[in-house]
């Protein structure tokens, strides 16, 4: 195994190699039996099949979750042992909801910019089919001095039994989406937020198609190919994308009932779905990927992290954050060529578009006496996002990325801003720039 | 004495029942915990009135949580609030003058009066609030806002300004029953922004039970940055008479909001005093106010111990009730010296010795009865009738060091001593307020809180009455 320079504290840039992910397909579909670490195994050896990279120059892994394996939490070790790299290859998993792919694709640019590696894998994936069902802290209390207590007598377990009643203190507990210090369930706020910035059905429903055909066209056009990695599951091979739908209309979504308030106008169409899914990212010092004959496609020239008031209006994060991103890459939004926003729901991108656009939201909120801005349609989620390609939660900010990326390469633009609203109030932003 | 018409569910069901000509009274709505970044969340408030506060009111109303609805003929009336209602995502709607929508209910109404010049201009009181006064929620408030009458060149624009203050007290009597308030609030041209925090307050369930009082907003003593939450944080603040009732609830709201709390008691009330501290994580201080050396000790504990002191709540006080003819000279001495002598000291020792700090407040507890007159009452009212000059007399002298004086009248307030009175008498005082009911010790607590907060800087030498609205005392 070659011996590893000492780098540390050493002033370098980072750089986005390439990316990869499987297909984003519905969950309790076709990925049912691949659970969170299984989809990261297969995008992260997918990515160095891709890449060709010899595994014994891998620093790290760094990986983005919500939901954990509890028997497993470290996914990124797991997936370094999983694929055999060296055992040198160390692992950390991160979360910051829904920002956690992102927050891990960060975390390896700030470790190659510190000197601290050169080479580091970063991604994130969630499996919400493999999501652990809770069992009431009542029964674990009940059951654990039998399980890791002594030898148990017929007793003892009748003890056990009496402690379970009534039985509905013992059903394990539905997982929600829901804030934990709210109790509010994300659909709910969305709700809330389209009714409080006055975003009507219609534009969410024309937001929501926009998305899917902006979706389907890139994935027939074969522009996801280099980005997606076909997975071949239990039930099949899977090749691309499973919830996008290049059919649908506004006229289609206009018929789906609120799923969130009776008079809502939050419903299936116009909110991301449960998904399963994983991305990975390489990222390398641009001094190695040279020497390694790479042609990098980004760098980072911003991020920025933001929190707002969850019981406010929780998704409104982007609004803050984007604007901070831009202001640390000392670029304004006209200046930028590609924007992408995760879509959590149609209701939310249009919050934050509109908050954006507002004098008034800036003079308050941001402190500036002209607003951030208008996004131009034509640069703005150019091949679709959350709502039609789905969202494993952790792997969203890596797909980004790896979108943004690649499009800044193919294309010759400039720059992509990038932004993602995040359980617990939380907003992060990114400006990538081409190399 | 618990008021059985207000807690007891059965006995307010069977006088609705029974139709029974008693009204009964409407349960407050009440602040729970500390201040809150939004405390009128969720609220839609009535903004109308003949004024240009406009810009001002669609700040702080969007940045409290309100929906502001606002009354106007054009849609020329919503421009101030449009960018505000984005920042917050708190959109205005308009409706017409003079008419409320159907199914549209409120739960404040502020009324900007500061344009008024002629008495023919208090129509628009009636014409722009009187469609919905039956839409005010229950414990809805009303606020009318004008420009202080004395600071009128023109006999004329005076009698508008006053006019203000008598509609508003009239028609807090009107929705007592509701459980609403209103009360006026005078600001000085140029003081406007400092009507941020005295809105959030009234329009909030802190103000509970003060109805039918006019504020004055002054730019008198200096500011400083308000915080909206945690607003006491690293302040210091001695009570007095901490022990029990308000003094106790006072304590915990401080402390709620961040001040360490000095407990001052009695030596003889050591338990309940040091109980209290403890809960709070306070201190305690055991000394008798009326002792001669008390002022010296006090000034010299809160120097050495804290290095100074920011918030002073002047709340010991005792009655020795008797007609004068009958009184001993002890009576009245002990009555006078506790409520006024020993403030007064105490207070003049702290400024002298510069244990309060800039930015200091001061809040004396007068007394409604003390104001109005009571029988019985001679010492106690020539006591807490003094603390009302002394407030008004000192806030100036003290203003550019940013120290506000100010003093409290409290009226029905269920404690120990009003456990004590005669049912009958109890009862009327309880049904005298426009409110219909006596306070808790937590509503003077939240209007000392409120005073001793950076944000109330605009209020000085004042005498607030937290009453309900009591018919007693004007």
């Amino acid at each position: 195994m070659a011996k590893k320079k000492n780098g540390w504290g050493k002033k370098q840039r980072a750089v986005i190699v390439a990316g990869v992910r499987t297909p984003f397909v519905k969950a309790f579909g076709k990925f049912l039996k691949l659970d969170t670490i299984d989809l990261s195994d297969i995008a992260v050896k997918s990515l160095l099949e891709r890449t060709d990279l010899s595994h014994d120059e891998i620093d790290s892994i760094v990986w983005g979750g919500v939901i954990f394996p509890s028997l497993a939490p470290n996914i990124a070790r797991e997936i370094a042992l999983d694929l055999k790299l060296p055992a040198s290859v160390e692992g950390m998993t991160c979360t910051r909801a829904c920002a956690s792919g992102l927050q891990a694709v960060t975390l390896a640019a700030a470790a190659i910019e510190r000197g601290e590696a050169d080479v580091v894998i970063a991604g994130g994936s969630d499996s919400t089919s493999n999501a652990p069902l809770n069992l009431p802290q009542k029964v674990v209390h009940a059951l654990a001095p039998l399980a890791f207590g002594k030898a148990a007598t017929p007793g003892d377990y009748l003890g056990v039994l009496a402690q379970m009643m009534p039985i509905t203190d013992i059903l394990p507990k539905m997982p929600k989406i829901a804030e934990r210090t709210t109790g509010e369930v994300m659909g709910e706020s969305a709700e809330r937020m389209a009714k409080r910035n006055e975003i009507s059905r219609e534009d969410q429903d024309e937001f929501a198609a926009r998305s899917h055909h902006r979706a389907a066209e890139a994935i027939a056009s074969g522009r996801f190919d280099d980005e997606v990695t076909p997975v071949e599951s239990p039930e099949g091979w899977v090749y691309a994308d499973n919830i996008v739908r290049g059919d649908t209309s506004v006229e289609k979504l206009a018929k789906l009932r609120p799923v969130f308030a009776k008079d809502g106008t939050v419903t299936a169409g116009n909110a991301s779905p449960l998904t399963d899914g994983a991305a990975a990212v390489l990222l390398m010092s641009e001094e190695k990927a040279r020497a390694l004959g790479y042609k990098p496609l980004a760098a980072f020239k911003s991020w920025s992290y933001v929190g707002v008031d969850p019981s406010d209006q929780l998704l409104i994060g982007p609004a803050l954050a984007m604007p901070k991103a831009l202001d640390r890459a000392g670029m304004e939004l006209k200046d930028v060529s590609l924007v992408d926003m995760h879509e959590a729901f149609a209701a939310q991108v249009l919050s934050v578009t509109k908050a954006l656009a507002s004098k008034g939201f800036a003079e308050v909120r941001l402190g500036k006496s002209k607003p951030v801005g208008e996004i131009d349609d034509a640069i703005f989620n150019v091949h679709g996002g959350s709502l039609s390609i789905g969202h494993p939660f952790g792997a969203t900010g890596a797909r980004m990325v790896t979108t943004m990326a690649n499009e800044l390469s193919r294309t010759g633009a400039e720059t992509a801003l990038l932004g993602i609203c995040a359980a617990g109030g939380l907003g992060a932003a990114a400006v990538l720039e081409a190399v | 004495m618990t008021d059985l018409l207000l807690e007891n569910e059965n006995a307010r069901k069977l006088v609705k029942t029974l139709g029974l000509p008693i009204p009964v009274p409407e349960k407050l709505a009440r602040s729970k915990g500390p201040y809150e970044e939004r405390p009128l969340d969720e609220k839609t408030v009535l903004v109308c009135g003949v004024g240009g506060l406009q810009a001002t009111l669609a700040q702080i109303l969007t940045k409290a949580g309100a929906y502001p609805l606002v009354v106007g003929t054009s849609d020329a009336v919503l421009e101030p609030f449009v960018g505000p209602g984005e920042a917050w995502a708190r959109p205005p709607r308009r409706v017409e003058p003079g008419q409320a929508p159907e199914g549209e209910r409120v739960d404040a109404i502020v009324f900007d009066g500061t344009g008024l010049e002629t008495p023919d201009d208090l129509h628009q009181l009636y014409v722009f609030m009187s469609p919905w006064i039956r839409r005010l929620n229950r414990s809805g408030r009303v606020v009318v806002i004008g420009r202080p009458a004395g600071d009128a060149k023109k006999p004329v624009r005076a009698a508008a300004r006053a006019g203000l203050e008598g509609f508003t007290r009239s028609l807090a009597k009107e929705i007592g029953a509701n459980g609403s308030t209103a009360n006026s609030v005078f600001v000085q041209e140029g003081a406007d922004e400092r009507l941020d925090s005295v809105l959030r307050f009234l329009l909030s369930p802190r103000s509970a039970y003060i109805s039918c009082q006019p504020f004055h907003v002054t730019k008198l003593a200096k500011g400083e940055e308000a915080p909206e939450t945690h607003v006491l944080g690293g302040k210091v603040a001695l009570v007095t008479g901490a022990a029990r009732g308000i003094g106790e609830a006072t304590a915990e709201l401080l402390a709620f909001e961040g001040a360490h709390v000095v407990c001052l008691d009695r030596p003889a009330d050591d338990a309940p005093c040091s109980k209290v501290a403890q809960r709070i994580g306070g201190s305690t201080l055991l000394i008798d106010i009326t002792d001669i050396d008390a002022p010296e000790r006090i000034a010299g504990e809160l120097k050495d111990r804290f290095g100074g002191v920011d918030i002073v709540v002047h709340n010991a006080g005792v009655t020795r009730d008797k007609t004068l003819a009958r009184m001993s000279p002890e009576q009245w001495d002990m009555a006078v010296d506790i409520n006024l002598g020993a403030v007064i000291r105490i207070t003049d020792r702290l400024l002298s010795d510069e244990v309060l700090r800039s930015g200091g407040r001061v809040i004396c507890l007068s007394s409604v009865s003390g104001i109005a007159g009571n029988r019985g009452q001679t010492n106690y009212s020539a006591g807490k009738a003094g603390i009302v000059g002394f407030v008004g007399a000192l806030a100036p002298k003290v203003a550019k060091k940013g120290i506000t004086v100010n003093a409290i009248a409290p009226g029905f307030i269920e404690t120990r001593l009003t456990d004590a009175m005669p049912v009958a008498i109890r009862e009327v005082a309880r049904r005298m307020a426009a409110v219909g009911q006596g306070g808790k010790p937590e509503d003077v607590g939240q209007a000392i809180t409120f005073l001793a907060t950076p944000g109330a800087v605009g209020l000085t030498g004042e005498t607030l009455r937290v009453c309900g609205g009591a018919l007693v005392g004007a």
